[in-house]
Order: structure tokens, then C-alpha cells, then sequence
């Protein structure tokens, strides 16, 4: 197939797959609380509307950062597609995709002169230390794969079975970073409710429709490279229930446990990333 | 190759004697995103912070002055340059010294503002960019002690000696207090409080920027 339309079919993919994972993940939060929640299409039918709604700026704002980070985010999320699931190429462009991610977190906070904004920017850093060293499970798939490629990893697994089995700590880490980006999540203290909608709140219209279109994709690229990584050569209906199962289980664990603290927060990360990484790898040497 | 393995094929070299730039897909997108970065704080304007004030129906407004502006923006350019270098640069002792000069441009971003937390956290985090200067150009040293080069291509083909696994370990302990990562995020968080989004965006971007890239040059070496 021309590349061109791979890329396109796989951002719409994406796009509409994250979307109605993200709706559901909600629908999950919602019935374990007791709650009807919202229907399963809410989520997409929210980021289409943004597009066609008015775009406003603060006269506070720092332009043109607070207008580009929204279209630096989507285009970071694209890249994240070709990187992944159209070209399987090296996990360590996904890792400096996420960089950039949190970059984002930052600057969208910081760029409007909110001070709402201004917590979640600040938070962001704190968030950034901890979530960061989860991907040291990176370097553990490394170390016992000897390739960073995503296409050398299912090889590796197509011969000596599933990642999950040989390394269960680093899937454990990996989980901690899904969890970490999952909505209403015990770590995501750079959206905390206290802080309305931390670094998104001042971002109306169209700009919101990048975010949400973004968020989105960044959702569906992490539960695909979690299964793609850790579970093997799967087909399209493994990803399937695999991402599904994903959303049960982080909503139940968003829906019944409250919000950390930032301290809380980031040292709980840390002390996974570094118990499992070390685990990890007393592992690979026995 | 090892090198081909962790950022994908190499597309391309540029051998300069005993330092070989060399690109692949992973120091292509960094070093385009960093640029990128950089050219929108050349054209950006900073932010004014609005919050409303306790017992009075007033605002409170913190905005940065023109000269000030004009001072941290010089900065934050000098610093989105030297992290574009240490994104594309073969050498490792190049990369420490890019380190180094981002910690510098770093403090001196925030130096310029006028807020007593914002310049205690800066010399907080100035104290800990010193001291971790020592094993950032000190693992740099012991792993030249222990090949005879400092080249990223060169290292990438010999085994891993246990001096240079320790001398990599003592540079990474040099990158984390240089980019003020956990556990020392805390003595940098606060220099983030203040006005300059765009300012203040380099300072977080070079520190994770460096890190990816330490991270790949890390399983390089080992």
C-alpha cells in the first residue's frame, strides 16, 4: 500500500479507536461508581465539536507558543503512528515523543498566564521525574532484546515467546506509565480537579479539538505498544480485547482510587520504575 | 551494529578525524524538534501572570520587563543551540561539554528575575550543577582512559570493560544533577514558578531532551 494512505488510514485508526477507548475507559469510571456515565461515543463526538466551536486566545497569553504547542501535540501524536504501528521502528523515538509530550503539559499550562495553568506547568515538572524513569523499561527490552526496533522486538518474541513472561516487572512498569496517562488517574496530578483542567484549562475551540484529538491518539499508541511489545505478533482482534481488558482495568483502578499528592505522586513512580528496573534486570542475569 | 539498533539506520556520516557525526531517524527528529522550539522563542512574547488578589477586588499582574526579555531570550536561544548540538554530536566529550553550557544558560535564564524563591531554587540548582560537573566530565575521562577515544562510533564496536561501565555510571550521575532530574527535580521545580513561559519551556525541554539522548548513548557504550 502507498505510505501516504497507510499513514492516513492508521491516524484515523487512531484517532477514532483512542476516542472510543477514552469513551469507554469513562463508562467503566461510571458503573463502578454507581453512575449511568456518559454514552461511549461522548469522547469522539466532544473533539469533532471542538473544531466547529470559536476559538478564543486570553489577552494574557503567550502568543504564538500558546496557539502552536496544541498543533505541536497533534503533530508529535502523528509521528507517534508513523513511528509505530505504520513503519515499527525505534522505541526511543516513541521515548523522546513522550518528552515532548510532557514538554506540552508545561508549556500549554504556562502559556496562557492562568494560574491554574501555572500549577499544572509546575506540576508537570514533577510529573516529568517520574514519569520518565518509568520508560526505563526501554533499556530493559534493550538489554535482553538487543534491538530498540519494534519490528525486531515481535521477532524476538515470535521466537521465544511473549516479553510478558520473560520480563513481568518492566510490563508492570510499562502498566504504570498507562495508568499514569489514563484520565482521572491517581498520578495525574497535572489535571487535577483542585486545578479545574490544569494546563488545558484556558485552551477553548479548535485548540482544544488538537488536545482532545491528540489525547487520543497518545492513548491508543500506548496500549498498542504495550501489547505490541510485551505480548508479541497478536492479530487485530488480540489488540482489540487486549486494549479493552487495558480499559477495564485502569478504570476500575481511576474509579476507586483518589488523587496522590505531586510528592505522593512522583515518588511512588520512582520507587516502581527503580524496584522494577532493578528486578528487571537481576532477572535477565539468572 | 549497536548504534543502528537503538535509533534506527544510519543515514549518513560526517567523520571530522577522530569525531564522527553520524544521523540516524532518533538525533534527526530531536535535533528538527529542538530547532523548532528554538525559532518559536525567537518570535515569542512572554506571558503576564494574573492573579486575583485576597480582600480587594483588584489583580495581581507579573509580567517581564523589555530588558529582562531581551536578556533571558538571548539565553534560552544560546540554550536551544547547545541542546540541538548535543542531539547531533558523536562525541562525547562534545556532549559533556554541551551539558555543561546548557546547565549554565539554564541559571542564567533565571537569574535575571527579580524573585527571591525563584533565585534561591536557581542557586540550589546551580550548587548541584557544579558539584555533578565533576562526574560528567570525570566519566567522559575514565572511559577515554579505558578505550583511547571519546568517538560514539568508535565505542559502539568495543566490548564493554568494567571501567567504562563504571565510567558511565559516574556520568550518568553527572547528566542527572546537570539537567536536575529525580532526585534532584526538587531544587529546580520552583525556578519554574516564574513569568516567561517561553524561557522557562527550554530549560524543561533541554533537560529531557538530554536525557533521551544520554539514554541512547549510554546503551551505546555499554
Amino acid at each position: 500500500m502507498n505510505l501516504m494512505a497507510q499513514i492516513l488510514i492508521n491516524v484515523i485508526i487512531a484517532f477514532l479507536a483512542g476516542s472510543l477507548l477514552l469513551g469507554f475507559h469513562r463508562k467503566v469510571m461510571a458503573r463502578v461508581q454507581l453512575r449511568p456515565g456518559p454514552p461511549i461515543i461522548q469522547y469522539l463526538l466532544h473533539s469533532l465539536k471542538f473544531f466547529f466551536k470559536e476559538t478564543t486566545f486570553p489577552k494574557t497569553a503567550s502568543i504564538p507558543f500558546y496557539i502552536s504547542i496544541t498543533v505541536i501535540l497533534a503533530g508529535i501524536w502523528v509521528t507517534g503512528v508513523i513511528v509505530g504501528p505504520v513503519a515499527k521502528g525505534s522505541l526511543m523515538i516513541l521515548f523522546g515523543i513522550y518528552a515532548i509530550h510532557k514538554i506540552v503539559e508545561h508549556n500549554a499550562g504556562s502559556s496562557s498566564g492562568s494560574p491554574y495553568g501555572k500549577v499544572s506547568c509546575v506540576r508537570a515538572v514533577f510529573s516529568a521525574a517520574g514519569e520518565l524513569p518509568l520508560f526505563a523499561v526501554i533499556a530493559v527490552i534493550f538489554i535482553l532484546t538487543g534491538t530498540m526496533d519494534i519490528s525486531g522486538i515481535i521477532a524476538y518474541q515470535s521466537i521465544h515467546g511473549p516479553l510478558i513472561f520473560q520480563l513481568p516487572l518492566a510490563a508492570l512498569m510499562f502498566f504504570t506509565l498507562i495508568v499514569t496517562k489514563s484520565p482521572y488517574s491517581p498520578f495525574a496530578i497535572t489535571k487535577g480537579k483542585e486545578i479545574i483542567s490544569g494546563f488545558e484549562t484556558e485552551h477553548f475551540g479548535m485548540l482544544r479539538g488538537y488536545i482532545m484529538f491528540s489525547e487520543s491518539i497518545a492513548w491508543y499508541i500506548l496500549l498498542w505498544i504495550f501489547l505490541t511489545i510485551f505480548f508479541g505478533p497478536i492479530s487485530v482482534v488480540g489488540y482489540v480485547i487486549g486494549m479493552i481488558v487495558i480499559c477495564i482495568i485502569t478504570g476500575f483502578i481511576n474509579a476507586t482510587t483518589p488523587m496522590l499528592n505531586p510528592n505522593h505522586s512522583v515518588m511512588a513512580q520512582i520507587s516502581i520504575a527503580v524496584i522494577c528496573t532493578v528486578g528487571s534486570i537481576i532477572m535477565i542475569i539468572i | 551494529m549497536l548504534i543502528e539498533n537503538l535509533g534506527g539506520n544510519v543515514m549518513g556520516t560526517i567523520p571530522l578525524g577522530d569525531i564522527v557525526l553520524y544521523l540516524n531517524p532518533l538525533h534527526i527528529f530531536l535535533f528538527v524538534t529542538i530547532l523548532v522550539f528554538t525559532a518559536l522563542i525567537a518570535i515569542s512574547r512572554t506571558e503576564t501572570q494574573v492573579e486575583s488578589m485576597f480582600g480587594s477586588l483588584d489583580e495581581n499582574k507579573v509580567s517581564v520587563g523589555k530588558k529582562e526579555f531581551k536578556q533571558r531570550r538571548f539565553l534560552s536561544v544560546i540554550c536551544g543551540i547547545a541542546t540541538a548540538g548535543a542531539m547531533i554530536t558523536g562525541d562525547l566529550f562534545n556532549f559533556t561539554l554541551f551539558m555543561a553550557l546548557i546547565g549554565i544558560v539554564n541559571i542564567g535564564i533565571v537569574s535575571a528575575v527579580k524573585q527571591v524563591d525563584v533565585l534561591n531554587s536557581a542557586y540550589q540548582y546551580g550548587l548541584i550543577a557544579m558539584m555533578c560537573g565533576l562526574p560528567l566530565f570525570g566519566g567522559a575521562a575514565m572511559i577515554l582512559a579505558a578505550t583511547g577515544t571519546l568517538s560514539l562510533f568508535e565505542l559502539a564496536s568495543i566490548p564493554a570493560s568494567p571501567m567504562m561501565i563504571f565510567g558511565a555510571l559516574v556520568m550518568l550521575i553527572g547528566v542527572c544533577g546537570e539537567s536536575g532530574i529525580a532526585p534532584f527535580f526538587a531544587s529546580k521545580a520552583e525556578m519554574f514558578r516564574t513569568p516567561g513561559s517561553p524561557f522557562i519551556l527550554i530549560i524543561h525541554l533541554s533537560s529531557l531532551f538530554i536525557i533521551v539522548r544520554f539514554v541512547e548513548i549510554l546503551l551505546t557504550i555499554l
